[in-house]
Parts: C-alpha cells; sequence; structure tokens
C-alpha cells in the first residue's frame, strides 16, 4: 500500500497571533510553525501502517521553502519521502489542485489529510481533493482499517459514530480518534539526522486559480485584568451584569 | 501552576545568534549537524519535556524518594525518563559515533538538558550521572569494561552514579578510605558511600557505580586513589547477581525530593566485587577530567531553575492586580481600578533582576559549552589548547555564578508573588528549595572559588586569564561601533583595569608564601571575577540585538531585541557596580577570617 499524508504547516497555539496589512495577512514573525494536529494524526497513523503492513509513507505539503522544518519533522518521525509543492497555499481550492497532481503521478492507494487545518479552518481540501481525483472519501474520519483493498472506517456524527465500509483507493479527512494523543510520536534523535539525508523533492506547481480572497481578519476582543472576589454573590452579580454570561 | 516553564525563543537566540553554534557545526567532528535539525531536535525535547517531565514536578515533590524495605522508592516516572529518554537519544546524544552515540556538540547536548532541567529538576540527573559514569569508563577503561556495561546505560535500561563522598571525606577528597583488595581479575571493594545521586531505585534493572577507592598500599592523599566499576549486580554468564551493594538510607531534604540521595555500603558481606578503570592512582585525575561537563551541568541546572522561577512570577506579576500607581502628583486615586503588580517600579526592578540572572547564565552555559566543544574539535592545535584553557578558568564560574546568583532571582521571583510565593499552591517556593543545593554539590561554592583563584587565575602564568581578558577586550572593541553601547563598553574596560589591581593586590601574598590570607577570600573574588564575566556576556548580547535592529532581521520582534538592550543596561546599573565594593573589600589589608586566636564567636 502507498500512502500519501498530506500535511500543512501551521502556527503553534502557543504562539501570539498578529495581523498586517490592515488586517489582512497574517503576521508570521517569531511565530513556531508545526504540523497541523489533525494531519499528525493521520501520519501517526500511517506509520501504524508503514510497521504493521509494510505500507510506504510519503508526505507532501504545498507551501514554500520556510515550511521545511515541518516536513522535514514528518521525515524525522518516519515518513519514507517527502514532496514540497513550491507554492503559497493561497485557498482550500488551489491547495486540493495541487495535491490532486502530486496524487496522479504518484500513485497512491490512500490519501490521508486532516479533516481541517487549525489556522483557516477551511476544511476544503480532502472533500475537493476526493472530487478531483474521483476517489472513494469519508471525512471527519475517527478510525481506519484497510484490508487488502478493503477499508472499514469509522466518522464522527452528531450524537454518535458512523462505520463505512468502502475500498482503496481513497482519501479521508481525519482527525483525533485515527489515534489518540498518547500515541504521538516524537521525533528521536536517530530519526532526526536520518530525515536530514531522506529525500525532499521540491516541484513546481501547476497552473491553478484560487477561489476566494481574504476580505479581514478579526482578533477575539482583549482578555482584561484578572477580578478576584470574595464571595459567591459578587461572583453571581459580576458574571451576570458584567460578563453577561448567566 | 504556570505552564510555561522555559522561553525557547530566548534560548535560540543565545545559542545561534549570541554564541554562534555555527562555528561548532562548521567543524568536521559536527558535520552532520545544521541549523534545522538541532532546531527539530530542542522542539522534539521541549515536546518530550511538556509530556514526560513537565506533568510530574510537583508530584515529586510531593511524594519524595524514601527507603522502604532495603529499596530506595522513587517516583514511577523516573523509569519510565530512563527508558523513554534511552529511546529518545537523550542518554547517547553525545558520545562519539563508535560507542554508538550521535556525536552531539556540547552547545547542543547542554540546551536540550536546560530544557528538560526547567521542565522537572528533580528528573534529568539520572540521566546526566548514568552519562557521567559512562563517559568515564568510554574515556579509561579497557574494552572489555565497555562492552560490558556500555550500551546498556546508553539505553538507559541501566543507570550510573558517581561515587566520590564519604563520611568524612566531603569537600576534602585526599581522606577517601573506601579500600580496594586484588582478588584475580577484579579487586574486593570494602566502604561506605554517602550522598549520592540515583543510587538505588525501584525499577532499574542495574546501577553502574564509579566509586573512588583507595588500593591496599597505596599513598595517602589525593595521589592514591583509584576509580572502579562497582555494579549492583555484576553480570555473569547467566544474567545478573547480586554483588554486595547495599542501600541502607535515602537523605531527606528540602529540595530535589524526587532525585534520591542515597547511603551505600560496598562488601558488607565481603563479596562485592570492583573493576580497575585505567590505571591504579590515577581516579582523582580521570574524574576530574570528566568534571567540566558535570560542573557546566550543574549551573545548567541552577539556570534552569531560575528560568522556571522568572516564568511563573512574571506570568504572576502580569496577572494579579494590587495598588495603584502614583501619579506625577505624587498622589494615589482610590478611585482608580488597581493596577498590576507588573507596573510597580520595585516589581519591574525584581522581574529584570531575574530575567538578568537567569538569561545571563544560559549564555555562559552556552558559551562555556562551546569552549569544551572548540576544545575538542577544532582543527588546530593551538586553538585546542586555547579552548581548552578557556573552558578550565570558566569551569568554577559556570558551576557557581547560577547557583549562587540563580537562588537570589529565585528568592526575588518569591517575593513578586508576595505572600502567595510563601505557600504551596504556588510553585516558586518549590524552586526556592530545589536551586539550594546547586551551590554545594559537585564542589561547594568555597570550594570553587579556591579553584578560580588558586589554580585557574594562575594557570600556566596566567594564560588562561590572559586569553579570557583577550576575548572580553575584543568584545569592548566590538560594542565601540555602537554609539549607544559604547559608554557600557567602556565601563566594562574600567573593569577588567579594576580585576588587574585587585589581583595584584592578591598575588603579593601568593609571592610572600601567604597562601592562606592569598585564598582567605577567594569567594567574594569569585563573586567579583563571575560578576564582570556576566557584565560582558550581556554588552554581548545586547550587541547582537542591537546588530538584529541595525540590520532589521525580522527572526525576532523588535520588543524582543529592545528586552535584551534593556536588561543589559539594568546589569549595568543594577549589578556590575557591586564590583566596586567588593573591590574594597578584596584589597582591605585586615584579615578578619584569619584570627583563630580571637574569641570572635564567644
Ligand atoms: C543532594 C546531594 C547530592 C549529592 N550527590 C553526590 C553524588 O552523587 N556523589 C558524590 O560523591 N557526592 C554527592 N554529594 C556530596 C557533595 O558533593 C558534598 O556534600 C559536597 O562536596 C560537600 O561536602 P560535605 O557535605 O562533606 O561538606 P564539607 O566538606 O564538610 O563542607 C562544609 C563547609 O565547609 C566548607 N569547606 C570545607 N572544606 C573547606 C576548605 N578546604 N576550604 C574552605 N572551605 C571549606 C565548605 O565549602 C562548606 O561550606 C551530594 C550531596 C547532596 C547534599
Amino acid at each position: 500500500m502507498k500512502i500519501l499524508v498530506c500535511i500543512s504547516n501551521v502556527p503553534d497555539t502557543t504562539s501570539k497571533i498578529n495581523f498586517t496589512d490592515g488586517d489582512t495577512k497574517f503576521d508570521t514573525n517569531g511565530v513556531q510553525f508545526v504540523i497541523n494536529p489533525n494531519d499528525e494524526f493521520g501520519l501517526t497513523r500511517a506509520m501504524w501502517f508503514k510497521e504493521k503492513q509494510g505500507a510506504t509513507v510519503h508526505v507532501a505539503n504545498v507551501g514554500g521553502p520556510t515550511t521545511e522544518p515541518t516536513i522535514r519533522k514528518a521525515l524525522a518521525i518516519g515518513a519514507d519521502e517527502a514532496i514540497r509543492v513550491n507554492a503559497e497555499p493561497t485557498d482550500g481550492f488551489f491547495v486540493a489542485q495541487q495535491l490532486a497532481e502530486v496524487v496522479k503521478n504518484g500513485g497512491y492507494d490512500l490519501v490521508i489529510a486532516g479533516r481541517e487545518s487549525i489556522d483557516y479552518n477551511g476544511g476544503m481540501v480532502p472533500g475537493i481533493l476526493a472530487t478531483l481525483l474521483d476517489m472513494n472519501f469519508v471525512n471527519t474520519c475517527i478510525s481506519l482499517e484497510v484490508d487488502g483493498n478493503n477499508a472499514t472506517a469509522m466518522r464522527e456524527i452528531d450524537g454518535g459514530k458512523e462505520k463505512i465500509s468502502t475500498s482503496l483507493p481513497l482519501v479521508i479527512g481525519g482527525q483525533k480518534g485515527l489515534v489518540e494523543e498518547s500515541d504521538l510520536r516524537i521525533p528521536n534523535m536517530r530519526g532526526i539526522m536520518m530525515a536530514r539525508k531522506k529525500a525532499l523533492n521540491v516541484i513546481e506547481p501547476v497552473d491553478a486559480a484560487k477561489a476566494t480572497q481574504d476580505a479581514k481578519f478579526e482578533k477575539p476582543a482583549a482578555k482584561g485584568a484578572v477580578k478576584l472576589v470574595d464571595n459567591v454573590d459578587d461572583l453571581i452579580n459580576l458574571l451576570h451584569n458584567e460578563a453577561k454570561a448567566i | 501552576m504556570a505552564n510555561q516553564y522555559v522561553d525557547i525563543e530566548t534560548l535560540k537566540f543565545l545559542l545561534y545568534k549570541v554564541q554562534g553554534l555555527q562555528d561548532v557545526l562548521d567543524q568536521e567532528r559536527y558535520a552532520d549537524y545544521d541549523r534545522e535539525s538541532v532546531d527539530l531536535l530542542l522542539n522534539s525535547v521541549k515536546d518530550f519535556s511538556d509530556k514526560e517531565l513537565f506533568p510530574y514536578f510537583k508530584e515529586m515533590d510531593e511524594k519524595p524518594a524514601h527507603f522502604k524495605d532495603g529499596e530506595i522508592v522513587v517516583h514511577p516516572q523516573v523509569t519510565k525518563y530512563m527508558k523513554a529518554g534511552g529511546e529518545m537519544g537523550l542518554i547517547a546524544g553525545s558520545f562519539p559515533y563508535e560507542n554508538g552515540g550521535m556525536q552531539l556538540p556540547a552547545m547542543v547536548a547542554h540546551s536540550s538538558a536546560f530544557i528538560q532541567d526547567a521542565a522537572n529538576n528533580h528528573m534529568p540527573g539520572y540521566i546526566g550521572l548514568t552519562v557521567g559514569a559512562a563517559e568515564l569508563i568510554t574515556h579509561f577503561a579497557n574494552e572489555a569494561l565497555n562492552d560490558t556495561y556500555v550500551p546498556n546505560m546508553l539505553t538507559g535500561q541501566w543507570g550510573g552514579t558517581m561515587c566520590l563522598t564519604e563520611p568524612q571525606a566531603g569537600s576534602s577528597l585526599s581522606d577517601i578510605v573506601t579500600s580496594a583488595t586484588p582478588d584475580g581479575d577484579h579487586y574486593k571493594i570494602h566502604g561506605q558511600k554517602i550522598f549520592i545521586s540515583g543510587g538505588d531505585y525501584q525499577g532499574a534493572e542495574n546501577i553502574v557505580h564509579l566509586v573512588l577507592a583507595r588500593i591496599k598500599g597505596a599513598p595517602a592523599g589525593t595521589k592514591g586513589i583509584s576509580l572502579f566499576v562497582v555494579p549492583k549486580n555484576r553480570p555473569t554468564d547467566g544474567g545478573l547477581e547480586s554483588n554486595d551493594v547495599t542501600t541502607v538510607a535515602d537523605f531527606q531534604k528540602m529540595g530535589q525530593k524526587g532525585y534520591c540521595t542515597t547511603h551505600l555500603f560496598f562488601g558488607d558481606k565481603e563479596d562485592c566485587q570492583g573493576w580497575l578503570v585505567g590505571e591504579a592512582n590515577q581516579g582523582l585525575k580521570y574524574m576530574f577530567l570528566m568534571m567540566n561537563g558535570a560542573r557546566i551541568g550543574v549551573g545548567r541546572g541552577a539556570a534552569a531553575i531560575a528560568t522556571a522561577a522568572y516564568q511563573a512570577s512574571l506570568n504572576y506579576a502580569n496577572e494579579r492586580p494590587q495598588g495603584r500607581q502614583l501619579q506625577s502628583s505624587g498622589k494615589k486615586d482610590a478611585n482608580q481600578e488597581q493596577t498590576l503588580i507588573i507596573n510597580h517600579p520595585d516589581v519591574r526592578r525584581m522581574l529584570l533582576l531575574q530575567k538578568a540572572v537567569s538569561e545571563g547564565s544560559l549564555s555562559l552555559i552556552l558559551l562555556t559549552a562551546k569552549y569544551h566543544d572548540l576544545s575538542i574539535a577544532s582543527a588546530d592545535a593551538d586553538e585546542r589548547e586555547k579552548y581548552r584553557l578557556l573552558l578550565e578558568i570558566m569551569t568554577p564560574v559556570v558551576k557557581t555564578y547560577p547557583s549562587e546568583m540563580g537562588k537570589i532571582a529565585v528568592d526575588n521571583g518569591v517575593q513578586v508573588l508576595g505572600g502567595y510565593g510563601f505557600c504551596s499552591d504556588y510553585i516558586l517556593q518549590q524552586y526556592l528549595r530545589d536551586i539550594r543545593i546547586f551551590a554545594i554539590y559537585e564542589g561547594t561554592t568555597g570550594i570553587q572559588s579556591q579553584d578560580l583563584l588558586g589554580r585557574k587565575v594562575t594557570m600556566d602564568n596566567g594564560k588562561a586569564l590572559q586569553l579570557l581578558s583577550e576575548e572580553i577586550q575584543s568584545s569592548i572593541k566590538a560594542a565601540m561601533a555602537h554609539e549607544s553601547l559604547a559608554p557600557y563598553a567602556k565601563k566594562l574596560g574600567g573593569k577588567l583595569a579594576l580585576t588587574q589591581e585587585v589581583l595584584q593586590s592578591l598575588m603579593g601574598f601568593a609571592m610572600k608564601g601567604d597562601y592562606q590570607r592569598f585564598l582567605a577570600d577567594a569567594t567574594p573574588f569569585m563573586e567579583f571575577f563571575s560578576n564582570i564575566v556576566m557584565a560582558w556576556l550581556w554588552l554581548d548580547i545586547a550587541r547582537e540585538a542591537q546588530n538584529a535592529l541595525v540590520t532589521g532581521s525580522t527572526e525576532n520582534s523588535t520588543d524582543f531585541y529592545e528586552s535584551k538592550i534593556h536588561t543589559m543596561e539594568f546589569y549595568f546599573k543594577y549589578e556590575l557596580p557591586k564590583t566596586t565594593g567588593l573591590a574594597e573589600i578584596l584589597m582591605d589589608k585586615q584579615a578578619l577570617t584569619l584570627n583563630t586566636d580571637k574569641k570572635v564567636f564567644a
């Protein structure tokens, strides 16, 4: 089985977020970037397929050269090879079109993307990708087993779970549940050293248009100073009248 | 509990920019590393520390290691950490490739350990001592001992310790009496060791003790001490069998309670076997050759605790409203909302002191680690010798400054929290208790100070000191290029001249053969000397920040760079002037502490 894990390069949630250019552009200065958590669950599941079922795992990212440390991390965790499509990921349509090209050329049986990235939360890529490739598609996927050409997946649905039988080739939009947080792997030193020697192929993007424009970003209101209250009545009063939470 | 215990951005700025890791990576020995891989490694260690270390920090204090039924019970996370650390490569990391290591530069290994220390200082010692013990074996022991012990130590399956201290031999190792009697291919070991960190713990398959002992008939004093590998369980064809090493107690302490401190008996039943490392009577020499790394490690631990305490108190100061700011009229408006305590000048002073001490100490550790790397890896033999001497003179300073000033910094952190600082619900009090040991073990401040003044300053006719002052002079020259830094550079130049004066005055006693007087004030001299060294390091930090501002570097924010310059200014205003008073003390001819006739303690 040949697996492609699509990884998005996103800011660490502990980073301070600022915008520039009249609040239309995200300021990346001093921001730490990581593998998108939904993709990391998928990558970890892919490592399981590699170790237990002998799968080959490649990772792909659409992004400029600054995303390479994130891609190297995926290689250090254990992916065999990486592809970087050398273009800014301007929107979900654009990214999906680039990834579709990578999948077509690589002949993958299983494409694991994240349900959504935690920066822009677009949630579009896996669906568009499956459509462009005419592959089966399972979104919000919380478990995945593959036996030969058959796949069994579990989806999270409102108030419950849905079990699906399908077949390869398949695209999934994965999330927590594919593996648990405690299963996530921290690259060890040997993995990091080996990652330096693994192939990271940079390819140029195909012609593709973006379909959306960012008009404006707004940050949530700033957090005020902490107020210490002496008794429950004061607390209720504040929650009711000031915070309007109750 | 605040969950930000380390400032990775500052760590990386100091590592890459201020102390120039690239100079080390340019050496052939480290050709397999680049900045990207080092970055990835540090991020991994941070993730690892978030997961395996920090969550257990408070718990290890609340449930101390203790002695029960002949064994030491430690927090269950200890064995997990040893195994996970082995898998991560944290133990093998800095060993050469031929020993199964990753040949990591010391600068990177210490950066990685710094993150772990800051997350939970009760834990990294278990790995640190295993590394130290395995290093002694790889450097000085024969192949058979290497093959038998090192592989299992590097995976974390077996722990390691350093057994120097005995009840009557702490600072004075020449008084060691543990004995070694030849018995075929090995020696029979008999004696006791106290205060042995990581000496025994439940779940460890084996512990490999590196023991200083005296072979029967060896000369008295330090010249008759040899080094032995003495495992808790000795390997036989059929597996492991007990080697008559008995744990009799675990010392209960004010801090680092999760890091066990054991009392061990060797050969209670006359069946304890030890294997000689290298040559007889060379034990102390071997031990001290390995000490530089261990001493950087102790300073690093203290710097890390000071860092974590600073983060926690800064966090508190940003959230605690109390009082109102004075208006220009000198009045306070009681109707105004309370201000955050971070807005009070006195609180800012305490925070800035912590920042100056913790970040300055980290820079000191990275610089010393760099000397260590270049003393091994420089292509040129003269360069290697130069860095060896610089490492020698900096070693007592890197052990002592973070330990001594770190505890003052953490004390200020407690003060920032007011009453809550004293309460167990807040973590500051634990940092204060934990940091206290650093000025004691691995050679007390008194002993380090004598090493600095009595040996390092004078070694090779003052060559090490001369090289260090050349380094400082070249920083001063470089800082002069920035108009805004020139006044500080000049001030530092003046302090170098003052150092000369102080040393001339002290050397007078040594010339006359009055060594007791020469060394009587070694500790105030350490304080004086390390204060000036730190001013140098802060000037370098400020220069790098100023360069970044001038060239418009966007690697860090403008606020970040300006805060570094501001902290340098703080150091030069609040800390450096203390050297004037210290110089006065050091040059005063009165010898008040030498007089043992007068009943001064009557
Ligand atoms: C928690 C902990 C962990 C430890 N871990 C280890 C370990 O793993 N392995 C190990 O071998 N040891 C270990 N030690 C022992 C430690 O290194 C010693 O405690 C330390 O070296 C001081 O020795 P001492 O306690 O006997 O004090 P002493 O030597 O009695 O010193 C008492 C005081 O006298 C001063 N003093 C002593 N001699 C002189 C002198 N000549 N000139 C001026 N002042 C002097 C000292 O500076 C100190 O202030 C540990 C100790 C502790 C508390």
